[in-house]
């Protein structure tokens, strides 16, 4: 059996430090880690093997993310593959599940196809549901066991609250592993020196037979609304350049203030004008007139 | 490389990636060795802490001609403060210099954030050949009819062969004491160094400081800032930071039963430091042991196999006046490295042969300093000058500079009166004296 493993390079969420005036995150201060549900995935592969299977770890990433797949090769697998695009700076998860199901489909097609339910970094959870898209594999997420009966997969899903739900999926498929499910092991010494020294073959596009544009996905057009939501309750609030006692009338009253006249001074043209206004100011009357 | 029975064979294994580590691996790859670089830590200098004041510059520029221009440097240090310290006072002497050997390259020293300049300088040797490993933990030399011939790694078949083994593993070294070569240590040897980056905007740092451009200032302080434990503070600028932290002698912290963080909080707290460190933000806290006690704890330095360097073999100058480590760390790596060549050259990996490492080290000048200032860490951790004499130095300042009317005494009434405030004998005054002169002067 084939299998093959995705894991990705993300910051170390200990080490991000976010700079609380601009937002902007120090890039120099930040190290790098394997993501640790892929990390899982990738034990889960390794105790899965059979002596006569062969396990390949795939990323999508710049040079330093080799050290991922170091790793990896250092903890066991036979393969590795690092796909990239000189002169990219990042993917979007649409990009990457393209680039990881172009790359395997050109290589070979594995058996089963293992990767991290999510990453920690943006944890969108997005890629593999699109991987199993673009293969046209069935995909289970979310996974925190499964055991394997021949060509099926039994496997023991996380739900809300607490809950379980088991299953059953024909191979091949993309299982999604999440971070709990297993403990990558130790590597032993000449294992991890041979893993530092050995070359990690690279893929760029044109060897996956893909040019710039089928990365270039149009942005996706949905509708903006804005949910519902309650009108905010209108709290009274008393003057403030009102004496106390009378804030304290203002507040006790509930802001209900009580009816009172007032009197308007002056000639009866001047008195006329002021009443005018007051009902102009109120929309009672054109002003005009 | 010989690779035989699966198990690969090194020239040199060098173990801990630090200054002496890298320093010893860089100049062993030059030469064209096999050479193994082991680190415990996930990249070298993820466990490493220092000041972090770096005085080596013109030894690393031999090395690497215009180092600073492509390592991760903070400042180029060209003001220093000694600061006598009572509760309430503080005295200092400030030293600050633009004459060439301060402002100018090679310069005299920068601040440095060792985790950022650790992984430089072993990027350094990597690229020279040198094969860094990292993650992995040196548990114990391997020994065959007593001649050292590789180490134990802490993994799977972790047993990695080697001609010579150079231990750079730190103030505690695991290795050296493995190999017989060092003893338990005292804990008056040893100090505990607890340490605070202050994140603050590099305006600010500038202002408060009084610096203009990468210009830095390194201020050390003596006497109350640490209580009634031996120890003495720091405060270092990097670029948008600060280094600050505290040293107390183990044996005192103990004694004392005071705890290094409430020490740190109390120099922070104090008048002089309060408002040099206002408005900043902390951003790592970190601790770590420094060997003290200079020439006194040094160990035997070279066995069959093995030699030691660094801060393992206590190559730190703690005297007061000169606070440094890493340029001797680098000193002593060079050496080691250069005695792991000519012995790799006979191919005589015995402790006659690896003797040559003991010129070398009086050569790069780390032992002479060390024995010249033999005295120096004794009389630096005692009680008098710990805790009398900056108590003193305030006592009279603020004695002399304060005008309330009363007659003004002359100096030696003066002196003479505070003096007996503080509960010294004269005669202890002379008898220090006296370890001064022979600490510092002859």
């Amino acid at each position: 059996m084939h299998i093959a493993v995705c894991l990705s390079r993300l910051p170390d969420p200990n080490t991000v430090e976010v700079d609380p005036l601009t937002g902007a995150v120090d890039a120099s201060r930040m190290l790098y880690i394997l993501n640790p549900a892929d990390a899982a995935a990738l034990e889960r592969a390794l105790q899965l093997r059979a002596p006569e299977d062969r396990v390949t770890a795939l990323t999508v990433g710049p040079a330093e993310a080799d050290s991922i797949l170091r790793d990896a090769l250092a903890v066991g697998a036979d393969d590795v593959l690092r796909v990239w695009e000189e002169g990219r700076t990042s993917t979007r998860p649409a990009v990457t599940a393209l680039l990881l199901a172009t790359a395997l489909r050109t290589t070979e097609l594995p058996d089963m196809l293992l990767c991290g339910t999510r990453s920690l970094a943006t944890g969108s959870g997005k890629v593999p549901a699109l991987i199993a898209e673009y293969l046209d594999w069935p995909v289970v997420t979310d996974i925190v066991d499964f055991t394997l009966q021949g060509s099926m997969v039994r496997f023991l899903r996380r739900l809300a609250k607490g809950a379980r739900s088991e299953g059953e999926v024909m191979l091949p498929a993309v299982l999604a592993v999440e971070a709990g499910a297993a403990a990558l092991r130790y590597a032993g010494l000449p294992d991890l020196m041979k893993a530092k020294r050995a070359a990690i073959p690279v893929q760029d596009l044109s060897e996956l037979g893909l040019s710039p544009v089928d990365l270039n996905f149009p942005a996706p057009t949905a509708q903006a609304t804005m949910p519902p939501y309650r009108r905010p309750r209108e709290i009274f609030v008393p003057e403030a350049s009102l004496p106390p006692h009378e804030r304290v009338l203002q507040v006790m009253s509930a802001g209900i203030a009580q009816k009172s006249g007032r009197i308007v001074s002056g000639s009866p043209e001047q008195a006329a004008d002021q009443i005018i206004a007051f009902l102009a100011d109120r929309g009672f009357v054109d002003r005009a007139g | 490389m010989a690779v035989n029975g699966g198990s690969e064979h090194f020239d040199v294994i060098v173990v801990g990636a630090g200054p002496a580590g890298s320093a010893a691996a860089l100049i062993a790859a030059r030469a064209g060795l096999s050479v193994a670089l082991i680190e415990r830590g996930e990249y070298p200098g993820a466990k490493n802490v220092s000041g972090a004041v770096f005085y080596g510059s013109a030894i690393l520029n031999k090395l690497i001609p215009g180092w600073w221009e492509q390592a991760p440097v903070e400042r180029h240090v060209c003001r220093r403060d000694l600061v006598l310290m009572s509760p309430t006072t503080s005295v200092s002497l400030d030293f600050r210099s633009s004459a060439a050997g301060y402002s100018e390259p090679p310069y005299n020293g920068f601040t440095i954030l060792r985790p950022k300049f650790d992984r430089w300088f072993a990027a350094q040797a990597e690229a020279a050949g040198a094969f860094l490993l990292t993650s992995a933990v040196v548990d114990d030399v391997i020994k065959e009819d007593g001649q050292v011939v590789g180490v134990q790694v802490r993994r799977d078949m972790g047993e990695l062969r080697g001609d010579v083994v150079i231990a750079c593993d730190g103030a505690n070294s695991w290795l050296a004491r493995k190999a017989g070569l060092q003893r338990e240590l005292h804990t008056h040897e040893l100090s505990l160094g607890v340490k605070e980056v202050i994140g603050l905007d590099e305006a600010t740092i500038r202002e408060r400081f009084q610096l203009t451009g990468d210009e830095g200032v390194a201020l050390e302080y003596v006497g109350a800032v640490t209580d009634s434990v031996h120890g003495g503070a720091f405060l270092y600028t990097n670029r948008d930071s600060l280094s600050l932290g505290i040293l107390g002698q183990l044996s005192s912290l103990v004694e004392h039963k005071k705890r290094p963080y409430d020490l740190l909080e109390a120099f922070k707290a104090h008048p002089a430091v309060a408002p040099l460190v206002r408005g900043g933000t902390l951003r790592e806290y970190s601790a770590h042991l420094i060997p003290e006690a200079g020439w006194n704890m040094v160990p035997t330095l070279y066995g069959d196999g093995i030699l030691v360097a660094g801060d393992a073999a206590g190559f730190c100058l703690a005297t007061g006046i000169y606070i440094e480590g890493i340029n001797y760390a680098i000193q002593s790596g060079l050496a080691a490295g250069t005695a792991a060549v000519e012995a790799c050259r006979r191919q005589d990996f015995t402790r006659y042969s690896l003797m040559k490492y003991m010129e070398l080290l009086y050569q790069r000048n780390v032992l002479t300093d060390l024995r010249a200032y033999r005295h120096a860490p004794a009389f630096v951790n005692g009680e008098r000058l710990q805790n009398v004499y900056p108590e003193l130095a305030a006592r009279i300042s603020e004695s002399l500079f304060r005008v309330a009317g009363d007659r003004k005494q002359k100096l030696l009434p003066l002196y003479w009166q505070t003096l007996q405030q503080v509960g010294t004998k004269p005669r202890h005054v002379l008898k220090d004296l006296y370890h001064v002169a022979r600490a510092y002067l002859w």
